[in-house]
């Protein structure tokens, strides 16, 4: 009985969206004119953004950037839930032999570096290719060298929860702010300044700083998470 | 025709002869280590000539290029570094002829021997 009121509602679920398919004219020259147009002349008169890949990710479409950042936080809380250890198991990684001492000078050169490139990425999110995302990914990597270097290195886990929550916050409190001043959710709130400036695009550069931060406490939560986890 | 754009071409060229030569590398040497070698040792020299030529055709690029070569200079050794000595530590060796000497291989042999026994 089960199976056929399933198999009921999956016809009639299907016969609508087959319907809403039907409606929208896929492939036809008409389709995507009127967005592509108002997100290339927006993005560059109205929000003086030169990245308009950005200004589409951030202003336009910025409920679904914040999805994107939730749908990273769980994967990086689950991740850590199911590799969880008591607190005194954490400590001894399981290693082959030691890293060089080339190495370990190399890595406290390149550790500065890494993340330089990475804060540079995300500040200049707006201007050049780049963003919150790949900025955030770049630092998690120097932090990834310096913990297969050293075996000693630890990141301090109530920090990097700090970090994550207040970058997070923020982001919902920018996005709440832009929906009681302006009337709908993430709308920019600042003042838009020149086009290809560092202070251009209202809230998208805070926006993409605090995604940069936010991603790169995620990362380095899962590559510590999994460094300790017992094989 | 001007002086620079001239040391900047011939840069260029050499960089992309020792760019080449470390592609063909990769493919002719007989192990890993040759291999490894083809592929970081030239192309470090080869990155780095391209791309001082390209600092000077256009010299208002000159300083980030410069920083780009210190970068690429001691970032790649280091990662060449590192993999030779993990792959000498898996006990992967070097291609030798008949009677060829390998210091580094028996110090491991004993170091895997004292750790088995």
């Amino acid at each position: 009985m089960k199976k056929y009121i399933v198999l009921g509602l999956l016809a009639v679920l299907g016969y609508y969206l087959m319907n809403v398919f039907l409606l929208i004219d896929f492939g036809m020259p008409h389709f995507a004119q009127g967005v592509k147009d108002v997100y290339l002349s927006s993005s560059e008169n109205v929000l003086q953004v030169s990245n308009v890949v950005t200004a589409i990710v951030v202003n336009f479409r910025g409920f679904d950037t914040l999805g994107e950042v939730t749908v990273l936080f769980l994967s990086a809380t689950a991740m850590s839930g199911i590799l969880y250890k008591k607190r005194h198991d954490i400590g001894d990684r399981s290693i082959l032999f030691p890293a060089s001492s080339i190495i370990r000078a190399g890595s406290k050169m390149l550790f500065p570096t890494i993340t330089l490139l990475g804060v540079y990425v995300f500040v200049h999110g707006h201007l050049s290719p780049g963003g919150g995302f790949q900025g955030g990914t770049i630092i998690a990597t120097g932090f990834l060298l310096m913990l297969l270097t050293y075996q000693n290195y630890s990141v301090s886990h109530n920090r990097l929860v700090w970090v994550e929550s207040i970058a997070g916050i923020l982001f919902v409190v920018i996005g709440l702010a832009g929906y009681f001043m302006k009337g709908s959710f993430l709308e920019n709130v600042l003042p838009v300044g020149q086009l290809n400036d560092l202070f251009s695009g209202g809230v998208i550069g805070i926006i993409y700083v605090l995604v940069g931060f936010k991603v790169a406490a995620e990362l380095i939560g899962i590559i510590y998470t999994m460094l300790h986890e017992k094989g | 025709m001007s002086i620079m754009e001239i040391i900047g071409s011939i840069l260029v060229i050499i960089g992309s002869i020792f760019l080449f030569l470390g592609a063909l590398g990769i493919y002719r040497m007989p192990d890993l280590y040759n291999r490894l070698q083809a592929g970081t040792k030239a192309t470090t020299l080869g990155a780095m000539s391209v791309i001082l030529g390209v600092g000077f055709l256009e010299p208002d690029w000159f300083l980030k290029l410069l920083i780009l070569v210190v970068f690429i200079g001691y970032s790649n050794p280091l990662s060449s570094h590192a993999m030779a000595r993990a792959m000498y530590k898996r006990r992967v060796f070097p291609w030798t002829k008949e009677g060829g000497v390998d210091a580094y291989r028996e110090v491991i042999e004993k170091e895997t021997e004292k750790k088995e026994s």
